[in-house]
């Protein structure tokens, strides 16, 4: 049996995703090089390769998918390029070369969650055995820590808090759902920061993972080093986000169904049955909302075409707006013969009758 | 209360759609069968669908080779026993073509009928036929697992193309490339996607201007053996299509025919496999030689030989 392992880290961006990819690459997994550059929102590193991060900002690109989107049917339109036979040779290349000489990879970027079937079918054309952990944490805090990290949403009045839940809920829900039936665990990240010894020990345990199982003394006194549970600081209250009431408690009883996963024995029939039911309702509560704030949509849809107008300039101009430019009493001035010959350079010819 | 009663009124045989029957559609996909004599294929085609989807509907249709049995212990081996459900549709169903169209859709003899009855026993949003000698690659049932759930928030149909593959011997086959082969499997079940009678067979409605989905190609082939002589009455009896989609049966049988005689790689679009010693030409075709190869698989939708004879 193959010794190649890719474990992805999944779960929405600012749950611990870098703590739980930085832990796993300090025991001796490796994380693909080069890596995006630690900043100030993670000051320890984000532990993301740069060749996944540009691609899936291509692929979302290509499939008109935000990071973090909040609309259900954004799964579809990610998942329909993640069978892309070029797309699949280029992660399989991709990830051989990475596997030769590491046996064990750890993969993470908050935009992974969108095409989890291209890397689990690239991982098996390489001989790797695919497990996720996904990281848990609290509406609350991660919209709190987006809030603080990624700034406002919106001027004035901010209902980015509102985005945001939403899209965590989208994001969280459909995750368990791609992640079902193959090798997981949860892990919240409050019990990673509180001793993250436990769930670790777990996931070597359940995921095989050599370098998880052999750890060095060294390396483990590294990581207590490098996790520092000072980073859980963000929170706010449910008042403060001021999500719609339904909305509140969709998320609040997603919470409560994701929380239970972590449990052991957690992962259970019945609790994917709850998923599923969340899953359904989220889609209508979001529909609802889409057909409430439909508008606004065909608003923007005619504010972008006519920017789309104004970009393309003059030279974008057909002959009917260069002629309907000019006022009437102009047009009237320019001699029979001569307007014929410019309507035929439009291309604007008029019929005989 | 019953939506469609069967001509010769025979409850157990009338259809209930579960919309009407208070039932309510769980999320998820179901994959219907209508079989007869697949026994042998069952062991390649189940255990990938049983790996897709959230349930499996096994009708079977008067076989005498064992196939309800094979296909209940195929799901025991993969441990989705509780995920099958195996029917029994005892009536001599029309064949594709004139019978078809002589035969009263509501009659249980008719293929529209027959269909009915064994879609209305999902319980899932999506549904899929599938046939008894197709098999879907691994990356295909992947693809269909994820799209299990990612079809949940809209209302589409979703297309695959096929490729046929000729087995001459445990090792070697020949697979059709030169057609694109694609069929809408995949609908939302609802009132607006049951089965009508159409001139040769049953037809899935779909509404007007609902989203199309198309996989891609390489994922599903579908298993003919020559050892099995399937087109042998077409020898005898002649061929009792009307003109609709006759060109891709008469594709079959010229296969067919060529690799008997020994002129398959003279025919254009056939491409011989061969598997390792101790690898079954469909394993190796469907796990490890159709992703290598490079796209597009199948380049055109008619063959000119076709095209001409459509005409014609």
């Amino acid at each position: 049996m193959s010794t190649r392992r890719v474990v992805l880290v999944v779960g929405s961006g600012r749950s611990g995703t870098s703590t739980m990819a930085g832990t796993l690459k300090t025991l001796g997994l490796h994380v693909p090089q080069p890596e995006v550059a630690a900043d100030a929102t993670n000051p320890r590193g984000f532990g993301e390769p740069r060749w996944m991060v540009d691609l899936h900002d291509e692929l979302l690109k290509r499939s008109n998918v935000q990071v973090s989107d909040a609309r259900p049917r954004a799964w579809l339109d990610a998942g329909a390029i993640s069978g892309d036979h070029a797309t699949r040779e280029r992660v399989t290349a991709w990830l051989e070369d990475q596997l030769t000489g590491h046996d064990e990879l750890v993969l993470k970027d908050p935009r992974a969650a969108w095409f989890l079937g291209l890397w689990r079918a690239c991982a098996e054309r390489c001989g790797a055995t695919t497990s996720y952990v996904t990281m848990l944490r609290p509406p609350t805090e991660v919209v709190a820590s987006k809030q603080t990290n990624y700034g406002r949403m919106g001027a004035g009045s901010d209902r980015g808090t509102v985005t945001r839940t939403a899209a965590w809920v989208n994001m969280m829900l459909h995750t368990e759902r791609a992640t079902r039936g193959h090798q997981r665990r949860f892990v919240r990240y409050a019990d990673l920061l509180e001793d993250w010894t436990r769930p670790v020990f777990a996931l070597g345990e359940a995921f095989d993972l050599a370098a998880v199982k052999t750890a060095m003394a060294v390396d483990i006194a590294e990581v207590h080093r490098f996790i520092d549970p000072s980073l859980r600081r963000s929170s706010m209250s449910w008042d403060e986000i001021g999500a719609p009431p339904r909305l509140r408690d969709l998320a609040e009883e997603t919470w409560q169904a994701l929380d239970g996963l972590a449990d052991d024995g957690g992962d259970s029939a019945a609790a994917h049955a709850r998923c599923d039911e969340l899953r359904v309702a989220y889609d209508d509560q979001y529909a609802e909302a889409e057909a409430f704030a439909h508008s606004s949509v065909l608003a923007a849809r005619r504010e972008a075409a006519a920017r789309a107008r104004d970009e393309a300039g003059p030279q974008g101009a057909t002959g009917r707006d260069v002629a309907d430019r000019v006022p009437h009493a102009v047009r009237a001035m320019v001699p029979p013969a001569a307007r014929r010959g410019l309507r035929k350079a439009l291309g604007r010819e008029r019929g005989e009758a | 209360m019953v939506d469609i009663a069967s001509l010769e009124g025979l409850p157990e045989y009338d259809v209930t759609w579960p919309w009407s029957a208070g039932d309510t559609l769980a999320p998820g996909l179901t994959c219907v069968f209508r079989v007869r004599n697949e026994a042998r294929n069952l062991p390649w085609v189940l255990p990938p669908i049983l790996a897709a989807v959230q349930h499996v509907v096994f009708v079977d249709n008067g076989s005498d080779d064992g196939t309800p049995d094979v296909a209940r212990r195929v799901a025991q081996e993969a441990g989705a026993a509780d995920r099958l459900t195996v029917l029994h549709y005892p009536h001599r169903v029309a064949r594709a073509g004139g019978e078809h169209l002589a035969t009263p859709a509501t009659s249980v003899h008719s293929l529209t009928h027959f269909y009915n009855w064994c879609f209305s026993h999902v319980r899932t949003t999506y549904s899929m036929k599938w046939d008894g000698d197709m098999v879907l690659t691994p990356e295909g049932a992947g693809i269909l697992r994820d799209l299990a759930w990612q079809l949940e928030a809209t209302r589409a149909v979703v297309a695959m193309p096929r490729h046929p593959l000729t087995v001459v011997d445990e090792s070697t086959g020949w697979l059709d490339l030169s057609l694109r082969f694609l069929e809408p499997w995949v609908y939302p079940m609802g009132p607006d996607t049951t089965f009508v009678k159409a001139f040769d067979w049953e037809l899935r409605e779909q509404p007007p201007g609902i989203e199309r989905v198309v996989l891609q190609q390489g994922l599903v082939v579908e298993v003919k053996w020559l050892d099995a002589d399937e087109y042998a009455h077409w020898r005898t009896d002649g061929v009792d299509f009307t003109n609709t989609r006759l060109y891709r049966k008469l594709r079959e049988f010229e296969v067919d025919e060529a690799i008997r005689s020994g002129r398959a790689d003279q025919l254009g679009g056939l491409v011989k496999v061969t598997a390792p010693p101790g690898v079954h030409v469909i394993d190796h075709v469907s796990r490890d030689w159709l992703w290598r190869q490079p796209r597009p698989l199948v380049t055109h939708s008619l063959p000119s030989s076709l095209r001409e004879r459509v005409r014609a």
